[in-house]
Protein backbone atom coordinates (compact mmCIF):
# COMPACT_ATOMS: atom_id res chain seq x y z
CA UNK A 1 0.00 0.00 0.00
CA UNK A 2 2.69 2.47 1.06
CA UNK A 3 4.81 1.32 -1.86
CA UNK A 4 2.01 1.95 -4.32
CA UNK A 5 1.52 5.39 -2.78
CA UNK A 6 5.22 6.14 -3.23
CA UNK A 7 5.14 5.31 -6.93
CA UNK A 8 1.88 7.22 -7.36
CA UNK A 9 3.43 10.30 -5.72
CA UNK A 10 6.60 9.91 -7.78
CA UNK A 11 4.49 9.83 -10.93
CA UNK A 12 2.60 12.89 -9.72
CA UNK A 13 5.83 14.77 -8.99
CA UNK A 14 7.24 14.04 -12.45
CA UNK A 15 3.96 14.97 -14.17
CA UNK A 16 3.70 18.22 -12.20
CA UNK A 17 7.33 19.12 -12.99
CA UNK A 18 6.65 18.55 -16.67
CA UNK A 19 3.69 20.86 -16.20
CA UNK A 20 6.03 23.57 -14.87
CA UNK A 21 8.24 23.29 -17.94
CA UNK A 22 5.48 22.98 -20.54
CA UNK A 23 2.67 25.25 -19.28
CA UNK A 24 2.32 28.54 -21.17
CA UNK A 25 0.74 30.63 -18.43
CA UNK A 26 3.07 31.46 -15.48
CA UNK A 27 0.17 30.98 -13.05
CA UNK A 28 -0.25 27.41 -14.32
CA UNK A 29 3.49 26.93 -13.83
CA UNK A 30 3.23 28.05 -10.19
CA UNK A 31 0.29 25.74 -9.51
CA UNK A 32 2.11 22.79 -11.12
CA UNK A 33 5.15 23.56 -9.00
CA UNK A 34 2.94 23.59 -5.90
CA UNK A 35 1.56 20.16 -6.84
CA UNK A 36 5.10 18.89 -7.36
CA UNK A 37 6.15 20.17 -3.90
CA UNK A 38 3.18 18.48 -2.25
CA UNK A 39 3.96 15.16 -3.98
CA UNK A 40 7.56 15.46 -2.78
CA UNK A 41 6.38 16.21 0.77
CA UNK A 42 4.31 13.01 0.65
CA UNK A 43 7.40 11.11 -0.52
CA UNK A 44 9.45 12.56 2.37
CA UNK A 45 6.72 11.49 4.79
CA UNK A 46 6.58 7.99 3.34
CA UNK A 47 10.34 7.53 3.52
CA UNK A 48 10.57 8.52 7.18
CA UNK A 49 11.29 12.26 7.18
CA UNK A 50 8.36 13.81 9.03
CA UNK A 51 10.05 17.10 9.92
CA UNK A 52 11.34 17.64 6.40
CA UNK A 53 7.86 16.99 4.99
CA UNK A 54 6.42 19.65 7.29
CA UNK A 55 9.21 22.08 6.44
CA UNK A 56 8.68 21.41 2.73
CA UNK A 57 5.00 22.31 2.94
CA UNK A 58 5.55 25.34 5.20
CA UNK A 59 8.52 26.88 3.39
CA UNK A 60 7.95 25.86 -0.22
CA UNK A 61 4.18 25.54 -0.32
CA UNK A 62 3.61 28.45 2.03
CA UNK A 63 6.31 31.04 1.60
CA UNK A 64 8.08 30.57 -1.75
CA UNK A 65 4.90 29.90 -3.73
CA UNK A 66 3.22 32.99 -2.31
CA UNK A 67 6.29 35.01 -3.28
CA UNK A 68 6.11 33.74 -6.89
CA UNK A 69 2.36 34.32 -7.15
CA UNK A 70 2.77 37.78 -5.60
CA UNK A 71 5.37 38.85 -8.14
CA UNK A 72 3.43 37.42 -11.09
CA UNK A 73 0.30 39.27 -10.04
CA UNK A 74 2.21 42.45 -9.11
CA UNK A 75 3.77 42.66 -12.57
CA UNK A 76 0.55 41.41 -14.21
CA UNK A 77 2.24 38.56 -16.07
CA UNK A 78 -0.73 36.21 -15.96
CA UNK A 79 -1.30 36.41 -19.72
CA UNK A 80 1.28 34.45 -21.73
CA UNK A 81 2.15 37.40 -23.93
CA UNK A 82 5.89 36.92 -23.49
CA UNK A 83 7.45 35.13 -26.44
CA UNK A 84 8.32 31.99 -24.53
CA UNK A 85 7.71 29.15 -26.91
CA UNK A 86 9.85 26.02 -26.98
CA UNK A 87 10.67 25.77 -30.69
CA UNK A 88 12.74 23.54 -32.95
CA UNK A 89 15.50 26.15 -33.17
CA UNK A 90 16.55 25.27 -29.63
CA UNK A 91 17.27 21.65 -30.61
CA UNK A 92 20.19 22.35 -32.91
CA UNK A 93 22.86 19.67 -33.22
CA UNK A 94 25.34 21.35 -30.81
CA UNK A 95 22.69 21.87 -28.13
CA UNK A 96 21.51 18.25 -28.33
CA UNK A 97 25.13 17.04 -28.19
CA UNK A 98 25.87 19.13 -25.08
CA UNK A 99 22.68 17.81 -23.50
CA UNK A 100 23.64 14.22 -24.16
CA UNK A 101 27.17 14.72 -22.79
CA UNK A 102 25.83 16.30 -19.59
CA UNK A 103 23.21 13.56 -19.19
CA UNK A 104 25.83 10.85 -19.69
CA UNK A 105 28.13 12.47 -17.09
CA UNK A 106 25.29 12.73 -14.57
CA UNK A 107 24.21 9.13 -15.19
CA UNK A 108 27.78 7.93 -14.77
CA UNK A 109 28.18 9.82 -11.48
CA UNK A 110 24.86 8.46 -10.25
CA UNK A 111 25.70 4.88 -11.14
CA UNK A 112 29.06 5.25 -9.38
CA UNK A 113 27.38 6.64 -6.25
CA UNK A 114 24.83 3.82 -6.14
CA UNK A 115 27.53 1.18 -6.62
CA UNK A 116 29.62 2.57 -3.75
CA UNK A 117 26.69 3.02 -1.40
CA UNK A 118 26.96 -0.51 -0.01
CA UNK A 119 24.67 -3.48 0.04
CA UNK A 120 21.18 -3.30 1.44
CA UNK A 121 20.97 -7.07 1.91
CA UNK A 122 19.69 -7.18 5.51
CA UNK A 123 18.36 -3.72 6.19
CA UNK A 124 17.94 -2.43 9.72
CA UNK A 125 14.44 -1.47 10.77
CA UNK A 126 13.25 2.10 10.33
CA UNK A 127 13.68 4.08 13.61
CA UNK A 128 10.38 4.39 15.47
CA UNK A 129 10.02 8.17 15.15
CA UNK A 130 11.36 8.45 11.64
CA UNK A 131 14.88 9.31 10.57
CA UNK A 132 14.72 13.03 11.33
CA UNK A 133 13.12 12.85 14.79
CA UNK A 134 13.33 16.29 16.39
CA UNK A 135 15.62 15.49 19.39
CA UNK A 136 18.36 13.95 17.28
CA UNK A 137 18.04 16.59 14.60
CA UNK A 138 18.18 19.45 17.13
CA UNK A 139 21.24 17.93 18.83
CA UNK A 140 23.06 17.84 15.51
CA UNK A 141 21.86 21.24 14.33
CA UNK A 142 22.80 23.10 17.53
CA UNK A 143 25.88 21.00 18.19
CA UNK A 144 27.98 19.93 15.28
CA UNK A 145 26.30 22.26 12.77
CA UNK A 146 26.06 25.38 14.96
CA UNK A 147 28.50 27.36 12.83
CA UNK A 148 26.66 26.72 9.52
CA UNK A 149 23.43 27.53 11.36
CA UNK A 150 24.82 30.93 12.38
CA UNK A 151 26.17 31.47 8.87
CA UNK A 152 22.68 30.84 7.50
CA UNK A 153 21.26 33.42 9.88
CA UNK A 154 23.76 35.96 8.55
CA UNK A 155 22.76 34.93 5.01
CA UNK A 156 19.11 35.62 5.82
CA UNK A 157 19.96 39.05 7.22
CA UNK A 158 22.05 39.92 4.18
CA UNK A 159 19.23 38.74 1.91
CA UNK A 160 16.65 40.87 3.69
CA UNK A 161 18.83 43.96 3.18
CA UNK A 162 19.70 43.03 -0.42
CA UNK A 163 16.05 42.52 -1.37
CA UNK A 164 15.05 45.90 0.06
CA UNK A 165 17.88 47.60 -1.82
CA UNK A 166 17.13 45.79 -5.10
CA UNK A 167 13.39 46.28 -5.12
CA UNK A 168 13.45 49.88 -3.93
CA UNK A 169 12.63 52.45 -6.56
CA UNK A 170 15.76 54.47 -7.41
CA UNK A 171 14.66 58.04 -8.15
CA UNK A 172 18.07 59.19 -9.43
CA UNK A 173 18.35 56.31 -11.91
CA UNK A 174 14.84 56.95 -13.15
CA UNK A 175 15.69 60.58 -13.83
CA UNK A 176 18.83 59.44 -15.65
CA UNK A 177 16.83 56.99 -17.81
CA UNK A 178 14.25 59.65 -18.58
CA UNK A 179 16.97 62.07 -19.65
CA UNK A 180 18.57 59.41 -21.86
CA UNK A 181 15.25 58.60 -23.47
CA UNK A 182 14.57 62.28 -24.12
CA UNK A 183 18.01 62.71 -25.69
CA UNK A 184 17.47 59.65 -27.91
CA UNK A 185 14.13 61.06 -29.01
CA UNK A 186 15.78 64.33 -29.87
CA UNK A 187 18.57 62.72 -31.90
CA UNK A 188 16.44 60.29 -33.87
CA UNK A 189 14.71 62.67 -36.33
CA UNK B 1 7.33 1.52 2.94
CA UNK B 2 10.14 -0.68 1.66
CA UNK B 3 10.89 0.93 -1.66
CA UNK B 4 14.65 0.79 -2.29
CA UNK B 5 16.37 4.13 -1.84
CA UNK B 6 17.80 3.80 -5.34
CA UNK B 7 14.32 4.46 -6.69
CA UNK B 8 14.30 7.75 -4.81
CA UNK B 9 17.62 8.57 -6.47
CA UNK B 10 16.15 7.79 -9.89
CA UNK B 11 13.17 10.03 -9.15
CA UNK B 12 15.55 12.81 -8.07
CA UNK B 13 17.52 12.42 -11.30
CA UNK B 14 14.35 12.66 -13.39
CA UNK B 15 13.16 15.76 -11.52
CA UNK B 16 16.59 17.38 -11.88
CA UNK B 17 16.64 16.64 -15.60
CA UNK B 18 13.16 18.12 -16.07
CA UNK B 19 14.18 21.21 -14.09
CA UNK B 20 17.41 21.63 -16.06
CA UNK B 21 15.54 21.26 -19.36
CA UNK B 22 13.12 23.97 -18.31
CA UNK B 23 15.99 26.16 -17.17
CA UNK B 24 17.58 26.04 -20.60
CA UNK B 25 14.43 26.12 -22.74
CA UNK B 26 12.19 28.72 -21.13
CA UNK B 27 12.58 32.47 -21.69
CA UNK B 28 10.40 33.84 -18.90
CA UNK B 29 12.63 34.74 -15.92
CA UNK B 30 10.02 33.71 -13.37
CA UNK B 31 9.58 30.27 -14.93
CA UNK B 32 13.38 29.90 -15.05
CA UNK B 33 13.50 30.63 -11.30
CA UNK B 34 10.81 27.99 -10.75
CA UNK B 35 12.93 25.48 -12.64
CA UNK B 36 15.83 26.30 -10.31
CA UNK B 37 13.56 25.53 -7.36
CA UNK B 38 12.71 22.24 -9.02
CA UNK B 39 16.40 21.35 -9.31
CA UNK B 40 17.03 22.30 -5.67
CA UNK B 41 14.17 20.01 -4.69
CA UNK B 42 15.74 17.17 -6.63
CA UNK B 43 19.02 17.79 -4.78
CA UNK B 44 17.11 17.64 -1.48
CA UNK B 45 15.56 14.33 -2.48
CA UNK B 46 19.05 13.00 -3.22
CA UNK B 47 20.27 14.04 0.24
CA UNK B 48 17.32 12.32 1.88
CA UNK B 49 17.71 9.17 -0.22
CA UNK B 50 21.35 8.97 0.87
CA UNK B 51 20.40 9.46 4.50
CA UNK B 52 17.74 6.76 4.27
CA UNK B 53 20.17 4.41 2.55
CA UNK B 54 22.69 4.82 5.38
CA UNK B 55 20.06 4.57 8.12
CA UNK B 56 18.67 1.31 6.78
CA UNK B 57 22.05 -0.18 5.93
CA UNK B 58 22.78 -3.48 7.68
CA UNK B 59 24.51 -2.78 10.99
CA UNK B 60 23.56 0.88 11.27
CA UNK B 61 22.98 1.76 14.92
CA UNK B 62 21.57 5.29 14.73
CA UNK B 63 19.91 7.38 12.01
CA UNK B 64 22.13 9.22 9.58
CA UNK B 65 21.35 12.91 10.10
CA UNK B 66 23.67 14.69 7.69
CA UNK B 67 21.10 14.27 4.91
CA UNK B 68 18.19 16.00 6.68
CA UNK B 69 20.48 18.75 8.08
CA UNK B 70 21.82 19.58 4.64
CA UNK B 71 18.31 19.38 3.20
CA UNK B 72 17.21 22.03 5.72
CA UNK B 73 20.10 24.26 4.67
CA UNK B 74 19.16 23.74 1.02
CA UNK B 75 15.58 24.77 1.80
CA UNK B 76 16.86 27.98 3.43
CA UNK B 77 19.12 28.73 0.48
CA UNK B 78 16.22 28.07 -1.90
CA UNK B 79 14.08 30.58 -0.04
CA UNK B 80 16.90 33.13 -0.13
CA UNK B 81 17.44 32.51 -3.83
CA UNK B 82 13.75 32.97 -4.58
CA UNK B 83 13.62 36.24 -2.64
CA UNK B 84 16.71 37.73 -4.31
CA UNK B 85 15.72 36.39 -7.74
CA UNK B 86 12.25 37.89 -7.56
CA UNK B 87 13.61 41.23 -6.34
CA UNK B 88 15.89 41.18 -9.40
CA UNK B 89 12.87 40.39 -11.60
CA UNK B 90 11.08 43.43 -10.19
CA UNK B 91 14.14 45.63 -10.80
CA UNK B 92 14.54 44.34 -14.38
CA UNK B 93 10.85 44.78 -15.10
CA UNK B 94 11.03 48.36 -13.89
CA UNK B 95 13.87 49.16 -16.31
CA UNK B 96 12.83 47.09 -19.34
CA UNK B 97 9.07 46.53 -18.96
CA UNK B 98 9.77 42.88 -19.75
CA UNK B 99 10.63 39.60 -18.04
CA UNK B 100 11.87 37.91 -21.20
CA UNK B 101 15.48 36.75 -21.00
CA UNK B 102 16.06 37.71 -24.65
CA UNK B 103 15.55 41.37 -23.66
CA UNK B 104 18.21 41.34 -20.95
CA UNK B 105 21.11 39.81 -22.90
CA UNK B 106 23.46 42.81 -22.76
CA UNK B 107 26.22 40.73 -21.18
CA UNK B 108 25.91 38.09 -23.92
CA UNK B 109 27.19 40.22 -26.77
Amino acid sequence: MANALFYLMALGAVAASLGVVLAKNPIQCVLSLLASFFCLAAIYLLSGFQFLAAAQILVYGGAIMVLFLFVIMLLNLGNPGVADRIDAKMFSRENVLVGFVVAAALLFAGALAVRQSGEMAAPTAMPEHGIDAIPGLANEMFGRYLLPFEAVSMLLLATAIAVVVLAKRDKRMEKHHAANAARAEGVKP
Amino acid sequence: MNVPSEHMLVLAAILFAVGAAGFFLRRNVIVVLMCVELMLNAANLTFLAGSRMHTLKAGATHPSLQGPIFAIFVIVVAAVEAAVGLALVIAIYRNKQSVNLEDVAELKD
